[in-house]
């Protein structure tokens, strides 16, 4: 391009072609300080500190330990996927065949765990299921057992945890492919004389499978790096690969053999991702996607419900129950005076919740914990709300491969991020401050930002801006009055990702912070993992309140605005 | 594929259908179909067509009456075991099955043999034109392709009751013409008692043994084309089937229809029985004719007229007569719509 004699401008004209830059430029430095370069500086670790060796891997490969490990890992991953899938479809089946009012209470009973804290979760499961626990006792009293069976620290606790957490995953794509279904289709194959189970298995089966492969390869993606709910609910034959990496760095202090098995898993998660990508492509994996028939949607006609039809609302229902069990649980409990964790609760009390707020220690870790998810918040919400704002203002191949790059904190497993981010910032006294744990949330945290405000913006005509600009409005006026305004909800929405992401956290916390900056999270972690007691749960209680403020205050800005 | 044997009988007694508490869908349906008959159920949208077909396949239930099939109540029968064939208005189709493995689906769920499945499938298909197509997939037909498909999958059990819900109306209009033929034919060979449900009159005269003209969830008039087209019970009747102009009866009260092609209008006029002044409106050409339109005592008519009529060169607003044989005049029983 030649620019005439007396044209000084190219600057700003330079500008304003790489003013999407601009806005990608924050949030590309920050996951290349905080996010690419510790994981790629611990990766390294694996091939050996001092010349290239891969010893690590040859003993990851033949000690039996270590394989059986790895074992172990796969075995359970598997066992959740089945789990979820198949537990899936009832719940999917019922929310596709009920009235809108329960409709909307189904999705919201899937989507609590959530939203629910890791810890919260498991202290509440654990109460459930343990020895002397809620369901125990119920058994023993209606007489099915005369001893108490081991339901958790064992492969069933395991299951119990991660399949609770992960099922939305699978029962949100499910729901939707469900509704895509033709309901005529079904009506034909009713017709030409297949009985309920026939048509499951031959036409309902076949027709959603791509919806619930999907959702398995996510939990599958997911379960592969978990390591909160097998350290807690699990027992010494159920340690997965991230225990097995927290345990090298913490104890052994052995970090090449740490960063050898954080290779192994990153990579097989980056394999299932590319997969999924390739298969079902990105968006798939936030919008659930389902059918584009014309006809009717799948739903309950006049004849009502088959036997088989009976059989798929009893346990979806049974589903539902196990999905909002913990949370029924644990809230009530918290209210009650007895230091024994009565379920129900005998009586109407405050008294661990005072206890909470007398001592200094729990108070100190829930101001952290607070202060933490402030930064967080801002540093999410301004840097991936201008990436996404930039994105839509570069070439479309680069903005190809960005979308992905965004995403890929979402994906890795946190025990790298958290061990990368501990190796970089121990040194440096980072871990001493809340500023470590904040950087590191902001990195779980500023992709959440990023993805509902590209969804935000796919609402937002472009010609908006243009009329506006048009109407003699500079950029940045325009994007204050119209822009910003548009996009709102999307921001919104970030944002709460944003604070529970951060104020759920247990891993990065357990490594980022010391005895002097841990967070409510952490130290109820270190509760959990000797003795729950009361305290715990008026902190989980409290938990569940911040999140449903929270939750609450959303949705009250968002039905403001429409 | 092996004619069926005589279609099966069906009757409808009292069938009423409420949604909500308070639209009746159904409103009292009594229905006679003879055996080996096609019977339209013809009707605006909303006229509770479509829900009465569905209630005959069984995926709507009824709030009282009965439907029999060969003297059976099928009310209690569940949809898998009533041997019903449905066509559906989007066919249908299961999108992940080949156009074979489709139509052999019911064989299969009645435990055929598979070498029996085979040749009745290869018979189906071939009854409908497609029996090169076995191994594709849906997607890969035509529209008019995958209609003949869901007929041939509808067919091959070989139903007490064919039940087609508004089959052709995907289709454009040129296709839809070709495959009513194929249609009449084919019914005529195979006898099945079917059950037709569309919109459109043109189609239920031409495919029809009986119409059921429906309106508000009631049966209108149910008879032959012929009875519906030239002794309507009703103006709705008259004006819903074909074009109808009324005229007050020339002796006693109430009046009388006139189908257009029978109103005569100038020189043809002058040697009708009954004769009327008119004002002439307009004279349109529609290549085989004129379609005239004059106005009689404040009723504005339209005229069908050959092509070679002289009433098309008066200038508009000229005084004609208009007329009509009385043996053309329809009287209705009841004079209220």
């Amino acid at each position: 391009m030649t620019i005439p004699d007396g044209f000084p401008l190219s600057a700003a004209r330079l500008l304003r072609r790489h003013a999407g830059w601009l806005g990608i430029a924050p949030l590309a430095a920050l996951l290349v300080i905080a996010f690419a370069v510790p994981v790629v500086s611990l990766l390294r670790l694996s091939f050996g500190e001092a010349g290239f060796t891969l010893e690590h891997f040859v003993r990851i490969a033949t000690v039996p330990l270590y394989r059986s490990v790895l074992l172990t890992t796969l075995t359970i991953s598997v066992l959740t996927t089945l789990l979820c899938v198949v537990m899936s479809y009832p719940v999917a089946y019922l929310m596709a065949t009920v009235g809108p009012r329960m409709r909307a209470a189904l999705i919201v009973v899937v989507l609590l765990p959530f939203w629910t804290s890791s810890l919260v979760r498991t202290t509440a499961w654990i109460v459930i299921l343990q020895g002397n626990g809620i369901l125990n006792r119920l058994l023993m009293g209606i007489g099915l057992t005369s001893e108490p069976v081991a339901f958790v620290y064992n492969l069933s606790g395991v299951l119990i945890g991660m399949t609770h957490v992960l099922m939305p995953f699978v029962v949100l794509p499910l729901y939707a492919a469900l509704r895509g279904l033709d309901l005529s289709t079904v009506q034909a194959a009713e017709g030409l004389g297949a009985r309920p189970a026939t048509v499951f298995f031959r036409i309902v089966v076949p027709l959603t499978a791509p919806g619930a492969v999907a959702g398995a390869t996510i939990v599958f993606m997911n379960a592969l790096g978990f390591y909160i709910t097998p350290a807690l609910m699990g027992g010494p034959a159920q340690t997965m690969i991230s225990q097995m990496i927290a345990d090298n760095v913490g104890r052994q202090l052995d970090w090449g053999f740490a960063a050898a098995l954080s290779t192994v898993l990153l990579g097989a998660t980056l394999v299932l991702f590319v997969l999924f990508q390739r298969v079902f492509g990105l968006d798939r994996l936030f919008a659930g996607g389902g059918g584009t028939k014309s006809g009717e949607p799948f739903r309950l006609t006049s004849r009502g419900r088959t036997a088989g039809g009976l059989f798929g609302a009893v346990m979806g229902f049974a589903v539902a129950v196990f999905l909002i069990a913990p949370i029924l649980v644990v809230f009530p409990m918290s209210l009650g005076s007895s230091p024994f964790l009565a379920f129900p609760p005998t009586d109407l009390s405050f008294k661990w919740y005072v206890s909470f707020f007398e001592n200094s220690k729990w108070v100190g870790a829930l101001v952290r914990s607070l202060e933490v998810a402030a930064v967080t918040v801002a540093g999410a919400v301004v840097l991936g709300t201008a990436a996404a704002i930039g994105l839509d203002r570069i070439g479309p191949r680069w903005r190809r491969v960005l979308e992905t790059v965004f995403v890929l904190p979402m994906i890795a497993p946190v025990i790298i991020l958290a061990v990368g981010l501990y190796y970089l910032f121990a040194p440096v006294g980072l871990v001493a401050s809340i500023w470590g744990l904040a950087i590191g949330h902001t990195v779980l945290a500023a992709p959440y930002v990023f993805i509902t405000v590209r969804a935000a913006l796919k609402t937002f005509d472009p010609n908006l801006e243009l009329a506006a600009i048009g109407l003699g409005a500079p950029w940045g006026t325009m994007a204050r009055r119209i822009l910003v305004p548009v996009i709102l909800p999307g921001i919104l929405a970030g944002a709460v990702f944003a604070f529970i992401t951060s104020f759920d956290d247990v891993i990065l916390a357990l490594f980022l912070t010391n005895i002097r900056t841990r967070t409510l999270p952490k130290l109820m972690y270190e509760g959990v993992a000797h003795e729950i007691d009361p305290t715990i749960i008026a902190a989980a209680g409290l938990i569940i309140l911040v999140t449903v403020l929270v939750l609450a205050l959303d949705l009250v800005l968002t039905r403001k605005r429409s | 594929m092996s004619p069926l044997p005589l279609g099966k009988p069906v009757a409808v007694r009292g069938l009423r259908k409420i949604y909500g508490g308070v639209v009746a869908a159904l409103d009292g349906i009594d229905l006679d179909i003879a055996p080996g008959s096609f019977c339209t159920l013809l009707g605006a949208s909303g006229s509770g067509k479509t829900t009465l077909l569905k209630a005959l396949a069984g995926f709507e239930t009824a709030d009282a009456g009965e439907i029999r099939v060969d003297g059976r109540d099928i009310g209690p029968v569940p949809v898998a075991k009533r041997n019903i064939g449905m066509v559906f208005q989007n066919y249908a189709l299961f999108p992940h099955l080949t156009v074979h493995r489709n139509v052999a689906f019911g064989l299969e769920m009645r435990r055929v043999g598979r070498a029996e499945i085979a040749a009745r499938v290869e018979a189906a298909l071939a009854l409908v034109g497609l029996d090169a197509h076995g191994g594709r997939l849906p997607r890969e037909l035509s529209g008019g392709q995958q209609q003949r498909v869901a007929l041939a999958r509808a067919l091959v059990i070989e139903p007490d009751i064919l039940l087609m819900d508004e089959p052709l109306g995907a289709l454009d209009k040129n296709l839809r013409q070709s495959i009513q033929i194929q249609l009449r034919a084919l019914h005529r060979r195979i006898g099945a008692t079917t059950v037709y449900v569309t919109h459109d009159q043109e189609e239920a005269l031409f495919l029809s043994d009986t119409i059921a003209l429906m309106d508000r969830g009631r049966i209108v008039q149910v008879g032959a084309p012929e009875d519906l087209w030239f002794r309507p019970a009703n103006r709705f009747v008259a004006s819903f089937l074909g074009e109808c102009n009324f005229l007050p009866a020339p002796s006693g009260p109430g009046e009388i229809g006139l189908r257009p092609e029978k109103t005569l209008v100038g020189v043809r006029a002058e040697a009708a029985e009954i004769r009327l002044d008119g004002v002439l409106g307009a004279a349109v050409f529609t290549g085989t004719g004129y379609r005239v339109t004059a106005t009689v005592a404040g009723r504005e008519l339209t005229a069908l007229t050959g092509n070679d009529d002289p009433v098309a060169r008066l200038a508009p607003g000229s005084a004609v007569t208009v007329g009509y044989h009385p043996t053309n005049a329809m009287s209705f029983a009841d004079t209220d719509r």
